[in-house]
């Protein structure tokens, strides 16, 4: 067996773990906080007798481990339970809402991924002249401004005073959506063949998907300038210097492949954290997306709904580590050789 | 060549087209509401899920106008022997499905809320003893004893399509009812309502359509459409409407967002004046406040007018306006004689030298606010300020709304002093009075106060058990005084939902005191509205 599937197999026995802990800990929260969930879903005027009805009909009667055992059996069906607030199935609950936060974070991650990383490359590689100072005050001001306080910018300039962008929304109320096959707008309206939709939908996706990027453009810009820079001053760029490479081969080549390292770990854990991000830029944007759920459901104390939708976003957070972590042992064979321990 | 002719023909076909299109503009009215969770009438009790239950749905009868507590609607009339009301039923209405409405229906549709038990089904519980259909138009529910309240409780009873519905049921707990069509209605319709649901995501959008067979007719101005959508920030909203993307804010935005749109020139306020009151319950069984003199003195020194000018949107308009007891000016059962409360620092001292608690430690009270409603942080200020002027020592507490409906419910764990916006659910002040003042209804959040007083329960019964119109009123009236004269609360002031609106439209029974209906939510009947281009 290789390093790479040994680190691969460890990685996913710890998520398991850590996503086992992470749905305990969820569970007994849930049911702490002040606040009897029966009475919050039948509303204040419900009789006791009808509050009574439903706690012994979602097991809340029961003492919290009985409740978690119950709820690990249904997990491990398949099923998440149902949403006291929707009266649906959570699964289907997140289904509905989670391409959303998806496609968002998506396209964030790749505007950082190919805005960030070009900037800090040009940045070092012009390092000290004016664009490097450009780029740097736009990453501080990009990381040091909140999502949300971008999310509001950008639409007030581009969307309420320009009208260059939809105020809000995921696509224009007088467009169908596409036939939903990955629940990602862009992807199925290519998959539909729907020019319009494709253009309406990228449309409505680039405000905030800017919003929520601009925080990890600016770190990742900043990281690849910094690791660049270390990088030209190793020996091997000297001697390329020496050899008369073209500089455009020497940063492209030479010196951005080792900076890359850092910066992919990095962005790993950027992208993950998008997704706590993303409730603010959903709000802002009105994106129906999984965040802005979790909230509602937190606020109405939806107890399956609530570990539901922290499981997912557990997951998905696990999940974006876990193939940062291969694409860095892709990039850096050492790492690669010495199963993830370099 | 060729390319050229059949462009130039499709182009000239095109232009055809446009000008032979009749000039119609589909209208749609855009707005935004805090999420309703499922689009099932039997469920949702909030703002929104009100709305949509009024405009999908049909009662037997409504919320009436001018003081008239209901109207006939579904029920061309009704008669009342004993514990029995028999209800008769117009002939000509029809589902959205097509199918033609029944008695059935009825009797399906109550069985189908007490079964789910939820949503508005309290206002039911133990009070019928049985529901039939005597013929297609005539159904009869037979009570479990006198109960008055039962005609305007109806208002809240949306007839479904029970033969389309059982058409949708799916595997559920009623046995041969299936999921009672659960799954189905939570993003469906099966009303017979003005408008027809045609899309409901929670947490985004509900999407509505006139439906051309409503029995009462749609007007030509009505929108063609609704749009509702759900969780937008505030400042979303204001830009949609400043944009003339949104027609109708809700009524939850913050004061200085609807103070700026109130002041553009495209914009008009509209409100809806319904049963809500602002009520600052007094714990009548703890001290200080079991005695009468120091709730009194409480009830002089608070400061009305200021209350009123926090809920200012405008400097003519504001959400708030006085009160004179627990019945809105627009209940059934008000007491026109009242006076309105205002601050009386004067008869404030003399009740305060009443009350047999002398010392600044006896005179100990403790407020909570709801955490959830910022503006009642506010209220909870201007009461420290009044009542420590006057000798009282108040702390402020601000409690989550769950921990408030718990600490509530036992005296020794409630306030001295709460505050909560309180509206009746039905058109009958029975529906909030007696939960909240009768000392034989068990302690729930509304009964903060925990009132024992022989009067004010026999006149509660009193209402309970008559079915005159006339007489009800007058009993209703008398425990609007009586509950003046006990003080269980402050009656801070009555309360509006104040909407902003482009003036794209027109809403009568928001803007016209003589087309207000007598229960909040049923005036934001999309029927109603007239679209203005």
């Amino acid at each position: 067996m290789s390093p790479l599937v040994r680190t691969l197999i460890h990685r996913l026995a710890a998520s398991l773990v850590v996503l086992a802990g992470v749905s305990m800990l969820m569970f007994v929260v849930a049911r702490v906080i002040p606040g009897d969930p029966a009475r919050i879903a039948l509303g204040p005027n419900a009789t006791e007798a009808q509050v009574e009805a439903l706690r012994r009909e979602r097991h809340l009667d029961q003492p919290i481990p009985v409740q978690y055992w119950e709820y690990v059996r249904e997990v491990a069906r398949g099923n998440l339970g149902n949403s006291l607030y929707s009266n649906r199935p959570v699964r289907q609950d997140i289904a509905q809402y989670l391409p959303a936060t998806l496609e968002l974070i998506f396209a964030a991650a790749a505007m950082i991924v190919l805005i960030g990383i070009p900037v800090g490359v040009l940045s070092a590689r012009y390092r000290r002249r004016l664009g490097d100072h450009l780029g740097r005050v736009g990453s501080i001001v990009g990381v040091s401004t909140p999502a949300f306080v971008w999310g509001v910018i950008l639409q007030l300039v581009f969307a309420y005073f320009w009208r260059l962008f939809p105020i809000e929304g995921r696509l224009a109320a007088s467009l169908p959506p596409p036939p939903p096959i990955t629940g990602f707008f862009v992807i199925d309206s290519v998959l539909a063949g729907d020019g319009k939709t494709l253009i309406d939908s990228l449309h409505h996706l680039a405000l905030p998907a800017l919003a929520l990027a601009m925080a990890g453009i600016g770190q990742t810009a900043r990281l690849t300038r910094a690791s660049m820079v270390e990088t030209y001053r190793k020996p091997f760029i000297e001697m390329a210097h020496a050899y008369g490479f073209r500089e455009a081969r020497i940063s492209n080549r030479y010196a951005f492949r080792p900076a890359l390292v850092p910066v992919l770990t990095i962005l790993g854990l950027d992208i993950a954290a998008l997704l706590g991000n993303a409730f603010l830029v959903e709000s802002v944007f009105g994106w129906p997306g999984l965040s802005r759920y979790g909230v509602e459901v937190i606020l109405h104390k939806d107890l399956d709904a609530i570990v539901g939708t922290v499981l997912i976003i557990a997951a998905a957070f696990l999940v974006a580590n876990i193939a940062v972590d291969l694409l860095v042992a892709v990039v850096n064979p050492r790492i690669r050789f010495a199963g993830g321990r370099a | 060549m060729a390319l050229y002719r059949t462009l130039l023909s499709r182009a000239a076909l095109a232009t055809f087209l446009v000008h032979a299109t009749p000039l119609y503009a589909e209208t749609v009215f855009r707005l935004d509401a805090s999420a309703p969770g499922e689009a099932d009438p039997d469920k949702g009790i909030d703002y929104i899920g009100s709305v949509l239950a009024f405009n999908l749905y049909d009662a037997l009868v409504v919320p009436g106008q001018n003081g008239t507590p209901v109207a006939p609607h579904i029920a061309t009339g009704w008669k009342i022997d004993g514990n029995d009301y028999v209800f008769t039923l117009r002939p000509d209405i029809k589902f959205h499905s097509g199918h033609v409405m029944t008695a059935d229906d009825v009797v399906f549709s109550f069985k189908r809320l007490m079964a789910l038990g939820k949503g508005n089904s309290p206002l039911f519980a133990d009070r019928v003893a049985s529901v039939t259909a005597v013929d297609p138009q005539t159904v009869k529910f037979t009570l479990t004893g006198p109960y008055a309240p039962f005609l305007g409780a109806l208002v809240r009873l949306p007839v479904l399509d029970s033969i389309f519905l059982l058409a949708h049921k799916a595997d559920g707990k009623f046995g041969d009812m299936g999921d009672y069509g659960e799954a189905y209605l939570s993003g469906h319709d099966a009303g017979s309502g003005a408008y027809m649901l045609v899309s409901h995501v929670p947490e985004s959008e509900t999407n509505l359509a006139k439906f051309d067979g409503y029995f009462l007719g749609v007007p030509s101005s009505a929108p063609d459409k609704v749009r509702i959508r759900y969780g937008l920030q505030p400042a979303t909203v204001r830009e949609l409407v400043a944009s003339g993307q949104q027609d109708m804010t809700s009524q939850w935005l913050p004061p200085e967002v609807m103070r700026a749109l109130a002041g553009r020139s495209d914009t008009h306020l509209l409100a809806d004046r319904g049963s809500n009151i602002l009520f600052l319950h007094m714990n009548t069984q703890k001290p200080p406040l079991d005695d009468l003199n120091c709730r009194l003195a409480l009830t002089y020194a608070f400061d009305y007018a200021t209350a009123i000018k926090l809920a200012q949107v405008t400097d003519k308009v504001s959400a708030a306006s006085p009160a004179s007891g627990p019945i809105g000016r627009s209940e059934f059962g008000f007491n026109a004689s009242l006076p309105l409360f205002g601050q009386d620092i004067g008869k404030a001292k003399d009740y305060l030298a009443k009350c047999k608690y002398k010392t600044p430690d006896e005179r100990e009270i403790d407020i909570t606010w709801i955490t959830e409603v910022p503006a009642e942080e506010k209220i909870a200020l201007l009461m420290k300020a009044n009542f420590d002027q006057l000798g009282f020592q108040t702390t402020i507490k601000g409690a989550p709304w769950t921990l408030y409906t718990q600490q509530v419910t036992k005296v020794d764990s409630t306030p001295s002093l709460s505050e909560v916006y309180i509206d009746a659910p039905t058109p009958d002040p029975d529906s909030i009075l007696y939960n909240m003042y009768s000392s034989k209804s068990p302690p729930t959040w509304e009964s903060a106060s925990h009132l024992v007083d022989p009067e004010a329960d026999k006149l509660l019964d009193a209402g309970r058990a008559e079915t005159d119109i006339a007489k009800r009123k007058a009993i209703y009236e008398q425990l609007d005084a009586r509950l003046d004269a006990v003080a269980p609360a402050i009656f801070a002031s009555e309360v509006s939902g104040v909407f902003v609106g482009l003036n794209t439209f027109r809403l009568p029974p928001f803007e016209d005191d003589s087309k207000r209906f007598s229960a909040e939510e049923y005036g934001l009947q999309f029927r109603l509205v007239e679209m203005l281009k």
